[in-house]
């Protein structure tokens, strides 16, 4: 099964691609890696960002929501960059970045979020090595900030 | 055992079991195509498995950050391993992303680096000398007070 049908079969929608928001760009191919720029939840139905700290604004349960939708959004990157996503040989690495207060300890709960769909939907090939980190403040206070570098087919 | 496992040995060092990750994820991925180990982010443990906990500029000395950062760079090693076979095939340290849990006006984020840095230098010489980034974190999982993840250039 392709990660395209199985991201159907998920009953999945990929966000639209974000854009950068300064002098940088969303993702850069080299050497048969994949780097892609940090990336925060895409907009709600309401057409704004979720903003606010993990375990302050949103509970642990939230915050994993939160890192799933950022992986959709590096998910729905690598298909407008790649074309198509049989071209992922593997997920390498996640810097996971979560917006939290001092006294916070269960950031490795809120990006099995993101680490979780990765294997969801690319099985064997989304199993990743990740740091899972607390930050006093992100941009725009975005709950949680997600980069990642993969192996792709040439 | 190699030449990197006697050199650890005669330093003094003993490697832990390396530690199985907390959730989905792995320790370690090979690039084979670039040759390079890509390491999920490691934290100290005690010898009964326990987390190392807190926070520099709060509970803990610069001196026991690095002592924390040091056993950090000794679980990396220990994952190397088993994902290597044998740490003779380390060509050279790439990188080191050292992360401290610290208060917002601890500074001396480099003198807790330098456990996971010296270390690599003590065992592979000339091959451990890496690039880094060491930076204050407001918090870590569990409360650890280092979190170390490392890019390794492997034959």
């Amino acid at each position: 099964m392709t990660p395209e049908e199985r991201l159907e079969e998920l009953g999945i929608e990929l966000p639209r691609p974000q854009r950068p928001v300064a002098n940088y760009v969303s993702a850069v191919e080299t050497g048969g890696l994949f780097f892609a720029a940090g990336a925060g939840p895409p907009p709600g139905p309401d057409g704004r960002i979720p903003s606010g700290k993990v375990g302050r604004d949103f509970t642990v349960e939230e915050g994993y929501e939160h890192a799933r939708s950022v992986g959709l959004v590096q998910i729905a990157r690598l298909k407008d960059e790649l074309g198509d996503l049989g071209r992922v040989r593997r997920i390498v690495k996640l810097l996971a970045m979560v917006n939290c207060p001092p006294d916070f300890d269960q950031h490795p709960a809120v990006v099995n979020g993101c680490s979780d769909l990765l294997v969801e939907v690319f099985g064997d090939a989304g199993r990743h090595a990740r740091s899972a980190v607390g930050m006093s403040s992100l941009p725009f206070e975005i709950p949680v900030e997600i980069e990642m570098i993969v192996e792709i087919i040439d | 055992m190699g030449t990197i496992e006697e050199r650890i040995a005669s330093l003094g060092y003993t490697l832990p079991d390396a530690a199985a990750p907390v959730a989905n994820y792995v320790s370690t991925v090979s690039v084979e195509g670039a040759g390079l180990v890509f390491t999920s982010g490691h934290v100290p443990r005690n010898e009964d498995g326990s987390f190392v906990t807190g926070r520099l500029g709060d509970d803990l000395t610069i001196e026991q950050g690095y002592e924390a950062a040091r056993n950090v760079g000794l679980a990396l090693l220990a994952s190397l391993k088993v994902e290597l076979g044998d740490l003779d095939r380390v060509e050279r340290v790439v990188k080191v992303l050292c992360m401290v849990n610290c208060t917002s006006d601890f500074a001396d984020q480099p003198a807790v680096a330098n456990g996971a840095s010296d270390l690599m230098v003590e065992v592979f010489g000339d091959k451990g000398r890496h690039a880094r980034s060491a930076v204050g974190m407001a918090s870590l999982p569990a409360n650890v007070p280092v979190e170390v993840e490392m890019v390794v250039k492997v034959s």
